[in-house]
């Protein structure tokens, strides 16, 4: 130990790096991934400039690629903090689109249209509708939890079930069109690129990650997961916060389908989402969040969801049929929590 | 078999935990193996149970030479452990228990019941046990559920038996109860390690002693040739000075009132009175219902159905701990571990809990400034011993993990503190502090309510006292009549 104050030893520097700090080995991860990604990109174009234009817009893509997973995985991590999941995700993603989409249609027949409400207006009662119907879906799962005393599995599993059955079938007959402006939304370019959806997720998630560390309400997400009992024994209203993390979780829910619709334009109430809920709980986990409960953080879950997209990325760039993707993926969550668990033995 | 650890030193990292300690087990001999929290008994334990492993240092089975890589080993020395935490399955009936693991098999593979009943039976009557081995451990008692790990122990043929802290959640007759039984051991010729903090059972128990302190090992001889005054006073290093109590006298206005309360279950027709600057106790046996009436005041526990609860001369209903505290209540529970850390959060957060709510600028954000102000004062206050602040809430001993919860109430400010067990599984040393601080808050006018079945530790800091025996009030007692002898009396159910 003496020596490394004297000589930079970079092997004891890592050790200790590895087994402190609990994002090391995750940013390790990512690193190695982008070396990858990159090598496969390969280095035969004429200039740099060539090649970091194609190596930039391949980036560009992958975040826009992740921004609705990522935004997900936001409020999917306080859920998992407090000890619980929301296996709900992608269903109620379907719901709030087919809302959203509702409230915006520009069509004749379009509810908002009929009385002579379009554009933006239109587009900003669909936006908040979506946002008001999130938080109610939430506020109810976390009503289900907190006052039936369902375990979140239970209950998230049920609410999927339910959102996404209703919505298919209310929607069948009304056929909704997005209305050009609202496509923008997502799609505005801006010196040729798409950057929006990567903005918002930032955007999101820096605010999500000040409010886990710096407001009474994230600190108690983090007890509350760590131990209940405690926390309702030091005067924490344990049934709002659980509650609030399943509203919040709704309404990044909410946001995330605006995106989605404003970004296709439409909505395939059958299989929009499918496996949202999976990728979510998957980026989380590897971004370090402990399922028991009261550990992790929101920079983990954006490490998390980078290095599933960047080995997603790297696995299409190299050719490795699409079939067997999903298997790397279940290979990585298994990993990562592999090398946590040595971190804590270490 | 005679058990001989020599010069056994152990260190983590910088910190020397074991400097040069013997330790000697005679055959068929029970020794009560003493020290503070922190003194290294634990770790010369584990050493022994082969948890841990010696930097240095010997280890004699009846005169040969024995190293262990790994608890296994050590249990195939038939050398048994039996933690604070018993390693039982409630679900399971006391001979599945104790053959967990090394089932026994018909030649078709499948469990031989009728077997392991007729082992543990034969076992039971060796060990003077009545005991069905089919009664389910979840019906057992805290006494047979410790006698159940002790038979476990037997069964493997075990020669010397580690016991930490066995008797911390039993009441005086299953103390009693394990006792026995293990006098029956050892007359059967097994040596017995008996780790405690409760001096008056190792007088009791014991046949000899070794004191370790800060790592060192201080003294060890036969219990019958010293008394608890100097056992207590070499495992602190210094005399235990008790301190004063606060006076009857300073109490102030009628803060705390209760008529009649009861909850249909674990209390009823529940009176008392409760004044702003004194101290008062609750005190009984297991199961006479004060920490289920102070859990339902507080508004955790069960629903008040009968009586009515007035705070400042006002009635009120407390449906929630939230809505306590914000009547000026503070609630320190019992089982530290369970209600009281929080060990994934730091130190800072653990301590400033109750209060991050009131901590706010602008409306939503802590604020930091103040939150660490706050906690850096009652450091100071309260002497916990810490490092960083941002350091696990693990990394401290109990009574300083015991303190910091008390800065986590402490900072809120209440006008009725209530402490469940406040010195629960916390050293001599701690718990003198301790009492200090209850009687420094109730000089500052605070009503402090400590709930213990410790009649040493009512007498020692409460000015007055309620006897709780199966869910009703007893008996108050003042004054002369608050002491020892008489709580027990009551306690026990005796009415005059």
């Amino acid at each position: 130990m003496e020596n490394t104050h004297k000589r930079f030893n970079f092997i004891t520097w890592f050790r200790e790096m590895w087994t402190s700090h609990p994002l090391f080995s995750t940013t390790c991860a990512l690193l190695l991934m982008i070396i990858l990604q990159t090598a496969a990109l390969g280095f035969d174009q004429g200039s740099f400039g060539e090649w970091f234009s194609i190596w930039s817009r391949n980036w560009i893509n992958i975040l826009r690629n992740n921004a609705t997973i990522g935004i997900i995985a936001l409020g999917m991590t306080f859920v998992i903090i407090t000890g619980g999941i929301d296996l709900a995700v992608g269903s109620t993603l379907v719901a709030i689109g087919a809302i959203v989409m509702i409230f915006i249609d520009s069509s004749q027949t379009g509810l908002l249209t009929q009385i002579g409400i379009t554009g933006v207006p239109a587009a900003i009662v669909g936006i908040l509708m979506g946002i008001i119907a999130g938080f109610l879906l939430g506020e109810f799962t976390g009503v289900l939890i907190t006052k039936g005393k369902l375990p979140p599995f239970i209950a998230t599993l049920g609410m999927m079930k339910i959102c996404r059955s209703v919505t298919q079938q209310c929607m069948q007959t009304v056929n909704p069109a997005v209305p050009r402006g609202f496509t923008q939304i997502a799609n505005l370019s801006v010196g040729g690129q798409m950057f929006m959806p990567i903005i918002y997720w930032l955007l999101l998630a820096f605010v999500m990650n000040y409010i886990s560390k710096h407001t009474a309400f994230g600190r108690h997400v983090f007890a509350v997961g760590s131990n209940e009992r405690a926390s309702r024994l030091s005067g924490i209203n344990v049934e709002r916060v659980k509650r609030s993390v399943y509203a919040i979780m709704g309404v990044l829910v909410a946001l995330a389908a605006v995106l989605q619709v404003s970004r296709i334009g439409a909505m395939d109430y059958a299989n929009a989402g499918n496996g949202y809920e999976m990728d979510a709980i998957a980026a989380v986990i590897v971004g370090g969040t402990s399922m028991a409960g009261g550990k992790g953080s929101i920079a983990g879950t954006i490490l998390g969801v980078l290095i599933i997209a960047v080995m997603n990325n790297l696995l299409n760039l190299i050719g490795v049929p699409p079939f067997l993707r999903e298997a790397f993926k279940g290979v990585i969550v298994i990993a990562a929590v592999l090398l946590q668990k040595k971190e804590k033995t270490a | 078999m005679q058990l001989e650890m020599k010069n056994i030193f152990k260190s983590f990292g910088a910190n020397l935990v074991l400097d040069d300690v013997s330790f000697t087990l005679p055959e068929g001999h029970i020794v009560a193996l003493l020290g503070e929290n922190g003194a290294g008994k634990s770790t010369l334990m584990n050493i022994l149970g082969g948890v841990l492993q010696a930097d240095s240092g010997k280890i004699f089975l009846d005169g040969e030479e024995i190293t262990f890589s790994n608890p296994k080993e050590s249990l195939d020395r038939k050398i048994a452990f039996i933690h604070q935490e018993l390693n039982l399955i409630n679900d399971l009936p006391i001979y599945e228990n104790l053959f967990i693991g090394r089932e026994l098999r018909k030649p078709n593979h499948f469990l031989d019941h009728e077997a392991m009943i007729a082992e543990t039976k034969k076992l039971f009557e060796e060990m003077d046990l009545d005991l069905d081995p089919q009664t389910m451990v979840r019906d057992l008692d805290a006494s047979y559920k410790q006698i159940t790990e002790i038979s476990r122990a037997m069964l493997m043929d075990a020669r010397i038996v580690i016991m930490d802290e066995p008797t911390t959640s039993l009441t005086g007759s299953e103390i009693s109860r394990v006792f026995t039984l293990m006098r029956k051991l050892r007359d059967m010729g097994v040596g017995i390690i008996f780790i405690s903090h409760k001096l008056n059972e190792v007088m009791e128990i014991c046949d000899s002693y070794t004191i370790l302190r800060d790592g060192h090992m201080i003294r060890s001889g036969l219990v019958s040739e010293t008394s608890t005054k100097q056992i207590a006073s070499l495992m602190v290093g210094h005399e235990v000075n008790e301190g004063e109590k606060a006076a009857s006298s300073q109490a102030g206005q009628v803060v705390m009132k209760a008529e009649g309360l009861g909850d249909g279950r674990s209390f009823a027709d529940i009176d008392f009175e409760i004044r702003s600057g004194e101290v008062v106790g609750f005190t009984g046996l297991l199961g006479d219902g004060r920490s289920e009436l102070f859990q339902a005041i507080f508004g955790s526990g069960s629903q008040i159905r009968t009586g009515q609860l007035y705070l400042y001369g006002n009635a009120v209903k407390i449906r929630s701990t939230q809505q306590a505290v914000r009547l000026g209540i503070g609630y320190v529970p019992r089982n530290r571990k369970e209600n009281g850390i929080v060990k994934d959060l730091d130190i800072l957060t653990n301590g400033s809990l109750v209060t991050l709510t009131r901590r706010r600028k602008n409306g939503f954000f802590l604020d930091e400034e103040q939150i660490l102000k706050d906690f850096e004062a009652q450091k100071k206050d309260l002497h916990i011993k810490m490092e960083a602040d941002t350091d696990s809430i693990l990394s401290l001993s109990g009574g300083n993990q015991q303190k910091v919860i008390l800065a986590r109430w402490l900072s809120s400010q209440p006008r009725i503190l209530i402490l469940d067990n406040p010195t629960q599984g916390v050293d001599v040393g701690a718990k003198e502090e301790i009492y200090q601080i209850i009687t420094a808050l109730a000089q500052k006018g605070v009503a402090v309510v400590v709930l213990s079945s410790e009649s040493k530790e009512i007498t020692r800091i409460a000015s007055r006292c309620y006897v709780m025996y199966h869910g009703r009030i007893l008996r108050e007692l003042k004054d002369q009549s608050l002491n020892e002898k008489t709580i027990m009396q009551y306690a026990t159910g005796v009415e005059e």
